[in-house]
């Protein structure tokens, strides 16, 4: 590969030009309250972790180390509070053999990205396989390039992109070889210095120890000669297997917390700058909408209010291909002023007409219709029909799930500063490549010159959860150059731009032999044209053994922008999968577990071991099978990603204890969890993190949660119509166990929890006699006598 | 109009609309950013601050309300990150994304301070912020054993 390293001027916080040359470009400019941006300005915000230069020389592209011994980390990867700031830190710091408690975590630069290749070095992938033994496997960088079209970047940073809970396993190869490599010229340097052979050298805890001698230095004081020190031939510089580990694997607390409980962390939606000023938005409710008119000068007037913009859809190409809306934003002082001014502004909308004319219950026949119709068949063994045609037994069950958003706490906004040759963006994002790319598509200025200075994202939960954040500030802020503009969305809003889970519609029919196994299973799952996840759970293969299977997906086209939500396909599918084994199993009269385990035991499945693994333990540290008091139950579900393929897969599988009160109140008691951990987790600790919001998330979805749509519009768009569980509805106890199982985990950010959705529909199915088939539960009744 | 109001300990003059919510206030004349704005209807308690004492829902309640009364936000709970909530909180690494959490903090203060001795079901019925992350296993965690430091640390002064 040819190597191009531009870095010459790098990102100085928020400055870029001097005065000099500001002025000049100023001078061609519209100028909105005049502005010079001065070095310190947005960078010297206290709890601010954007990208900074640093003030002594570098030893890679990922570390930097200081006099002091402190090591700065730079992180590519968004912290959502899934704790990357920690885990990625812990792969480059294990390598490294350095001082942990030293280690301080940094934004990679977007910027260098956009200028620098990756070192070949790291291109150099050791191990191949989901099994490998030096704890490899080939890393997934994800199928996307920042355009939104397929391919790896082979930019520095590679994938900067916070998506598909891949950050660990993406970046753990490059990240442990970029502290290796460090590592390895600091001893060199240190060699040379002393003039002894490297080999004789040891590095712990950034201390570099000549036993023979007894000399010692640390990587302080080393760092100066090290930045100058190449390594001769660092392709062969190998990283450690799992059993070699001495920081990764051992329970790390996240490194941000201590500014999140003072309240000093600095998300998006705290940046201030100088001049700044702020925009409210209204988009079209409708998506595809856009504004007819609206009258400026009903507000004009009122304080602290500065001009109006207008902004159309964003093109599609920037937004991964979805269609937002057109709207207006009006330009304030403060952002209250904005806001109120926007309420009282009258808007017209120009809506097209056929995509007003979509509501939730025309939307759901449609999918419902087309399952009637022929799909796109993914697998189809046997002979389906023909057993479907002879047998007497037959399990029919269609299941229904909403719209969902993901209603991250920090609603959408962007501060961005566009002037005639540069654009700042201060943002919490988990596509910067991407926005990058946008910049630069909408101002005309080069990627070069985009700098973009990350915050931490008050929640994620899918990439494209960002919606139009990104583009609506940078096509205000184009209009006013010069001026730092800082969007923020309403909640309301944010319901507007986000990407929703497509609603989605399953019918499953199996038939059964006259011991209750099934002999044939038809699956035909139903959702949105580009609904992400069609094939999740059931492509391939069924998991669940039956000689004679077909599987189609049968899509319609809405108009709602769908996207990546937590779980993507994933959680749908596990829902429709783990209810239908609970239905056959009641159907042969039989233990849902033990049916489970059976039909996982007949499967050729690589990693049937595991799944059965997972099964039995969640059961054993249930107690399944012992008393409980009435109206309370268990329930047990798998969930496995990638458990076909013989590479990477996440295997687990949870016991749910459940009570419903004859009142039809709902509480998840306890949840048992059986967790894969590949090879080895980076931090256990924030593995089980994770699974414990995930489960009260997915109760969350399963109880309560759903977007309607009335007249093209999403109906439930703020807290009281769309409800949130609250701490109430924590289950009190969960135990978490984890499990070896020697391949390489897919991840664990989104999809473990999904088994609260199925588990709470069996649970009421064994409390109250009535199987519900469609999410959220609440909306049925649930009471029992 | 020049409202005077007292935050943390110090006084301000800011000259808004006096219906400004007072989040708003907060954030953007007073310049601590640590309260957050999510919902603007009072549903999710990101805002939360006390007002002489009380928990409120600060996007939600005007300004004038609190003039001349003792404003509390999460920048007054230390200054160095050594309140027993602070420490409970990291001592169970409660956060996640973090961005509920001043709020949420908020609310177990003001729970301990009348009830330092609270149950499950008294966390529950007091502690209603919302938390998309679900932090809320280490969260309640975290509320007993702030509630336990208080009561070490009460007992020791």
């Amino acid at each position: 590969m040819k190597r191009k390293d531009t870095r010459d001027d790098g990102e100085r916080g928020g400055m870029g030009l001097d005065r000099r040359e500001f002025l000049a470009a100023a001078g061609a400019a519209f100028v909105v309250g005049f502005w010079v941006p001065p070095k310190a300005a947005a960078a010297n915000i206290p709890g601010a972790v954007w990208y900074e230069d640093p003030t002594v020389p570098e030893i890679n592209a990922w570390l930097v180390i200081a006099p002091d011994d402190t090591v700065t980390i730079r992180i590519a990867q968004t912290e959502i509070g899934q704790g990357v700031w920690t885990s990625n830190a812990m792969m480059v710091a294990e390598e490294l053999q350095c001082d942990w408690s030293k280690v301080v975590s940094q934004y990679a630069s977007a910027n260098r990205d956009a200028r620098e290749m990756a070192p070949e070095w790291t291109l150099n992938v050791p191990g191949n396989g989901g099994t490998d033994p030096k704890g490899g496997g080939t890393p997934e960088f994800g199928n996307r390039a920042r355009t939104g079209g397929f391919g790896i970047p082979d930019s520095v940073y590679r994938r900067m992109r916070t998506n598909a809970a891949s950050s660990v396993k993406d970046g753990r190869y490059y990240l442990q070889l970029a502290g290796a490599e460090a590592r390895e010229r600091l001893l060199l340097a240190a060699a040379n210095d002393w003039h002894v052979p490297v080999g004789e050298l040891s590095a712990k805890d950034s201390v570099i120890s000549h036993t023979k001698s007894g000399r010692k230095t640390t990587y302080g004081k080393i760092a100066h000669l090290a930045a100058r020190t190449p390594h001769p031939n660092p392709e062969a510089i190998a990283i450690k297997s799992p059993d070699q580990w001495t920081l990764m694997g051992t329970e790390q607390k996240n490194r941000d917390l201590p500014a999140k409980v003072r309240g000093e962390t600095v998300y998006g939606i705290d940046v201030r700058m100088p001049g700044m000023k702020w925009a409210a938005v209204k988009s079209c409710p409708v998506y595809g909408g856009d504004v007819k008119s609206y009258d400026f000068d009903a507000v004009r007037n009122r304080p602290g209010i500065r001009s109006h913009v207008r902004f159309p859809i964003p093109d599609p190409k920037l937004t991964r291909g979805r269609v937002f809306s057109g709207g207006v934003a009006v330009v304030a002082d403060s952002w209250y002023q904005a806001k109120q001014a926007l309420d009282a502004m009258p808007i017209e909308w120009s809506i097209p007409p056929e995509r007003a004319a979509f509501n939730t219950a025309n939307m759901h026949a449609a999918l419902i219709a087309a399952l009637d119709k022929p799909g796109n068949v993914r697998v189809n063994e046997g002979d389906v029909d023909g057993v479907f045609a002879r047998s007497k037994r037959i399990v029919e069950a269609t299941y229904s799930t909403p719209y969902l958003p993901r209603a991250r706490m920090e609603p959408g906004n962007a501060t961005v500063l566009v002037t005639n040759d540069r654009v700042d963006i201060w943002i919490g994002d988990q596509s910067p490549q991407e926005t990058r790319f946008s910049a630069s598509q909408i101002t005309g200025i080069p990627e070069q010159n985009v700098y973009l200075h990350m915050c931490h994202l008050g929640g994620g939960f899918g990439r494209n959860g960002n919606g139009p954040q990104a583009e609506q500030a940078i096509m205000i802020a184009n209009a006013n150059r010069g001026t730092p503009i800082h969007l923020l969305w309403t909640r309301e809003e944010d319901f507007i731009g986000t990407t929703y889970r497509a609603m989605g519609v399953a019918r499953l029919r199996a038939a059964l032999d006259d011991d209750g196994w099934p002999v044939a299973l038809e699956v035909r799952t139903g959702m949105q044209k580009d609904g992400f996840g069609p094939d999740a759970s059931f492509d391939i293969a069924s998991r669940y053994f039956v000689p004679n299977y077909r599987f189609s997906n049968h899509t319609t086209d809405f108009h709602v922008p769908v996207g990546t939500r937590r779980g993507v396909g994933q959680a749908a599918h596990e829902f429709y999968r783990e209810s239908f084994m609970d239905e056959l199993a009641h159907a042969a009269g039989k233990d849902p577990y033990r049916y489970r385990r059976e039909l996982l035991s007949r499967t050729k499945l690589p990693f049937k071991n595991d799944m059965i693994k997972a099964l039995d333990m969640a059961a054993e540290m249930s107690g399944w099978g012992t008393p409980l008091p009435k109206g309370t139950v268990r329930a047990i579900a798998l969930e496995e990603r990638g458990a076909e393929t013989g590479g990477s897969a996440t295997i687990s599988a949870m016991v749910h204890t459940v009570s419903v009160s004859r009142e039809g109140k709902v509480k998840l008691e306890r949840v048992d969890v059986a967790h894969d951990k590949g090879f080895g987790l980076v931090n256990p600790l924030s593995v089980k993190k994770q699974i414990e919001g995930q489960i009260t998330w997915f109760y969350n979805d399963a109880m309560h949660q759903a977007c309607t749509i009335a007249n093209g519009a999403i109906v439930e768009n703020n807290f009281h119509r769309f409800p949130l569980s609250r701490i109430d509805e924590d289950p009190p106890e969960i135990n978490v166990r984890f499990f070896e199982t020697g391949h390489w985990l897919i991840g664990m950010g989104h999809d473990r929890g999904t088994s609260v959705q199925s588990a709470i529909g069996d649970a009421l199915f064994q409390i109250t006699g009535k199987r519900f088939r469609d999410l959220p539960y609440a909306k049925h009744d649930l009471t029992w006598a | 109009m020049a409202l005077d109001l007292k935050v943390n300990g110090t006084a301000h003059s800011v000259d808004v609309d006096p219906t400004t919510p007072l989040l708003w206030v907060i954030r953007d004349h007073v310049g601590l950013t640590g309260t957050k704005f999510s919902c603007g209807i009072a549903q999710c308690g990101a805002c939360t601050v006390h007002v002489d004492g009380q928990p409120v829902r600060s996007c939600s309640f005007p300004v004038s309300a609190a003039v001349g009364k003792s404003i509390t936000t999460i920048e007054g709970l230390s200054r160095d990150g050594s309140h027993p909530l602070q420490l409970a909180w990291l001592e169970l690494d409660a956060p996640q994304c973090g961005y509920c959490q001043s709020g949420m903090i908020m609310s177990a203060l003001a729970l301990l301070t009348r009830n330092p001795k609270p149950t499950d079901a008294d966390i529950d019925t007091a502690v209603t912020n919302a938390c998309r992350c679900s932090s809320y296993h280490r969260v309640r965690k975290a509320i007993h054993r702030a509630a336990e430091l208080m009561r070490t640390q009460k007992a020791s002064a």
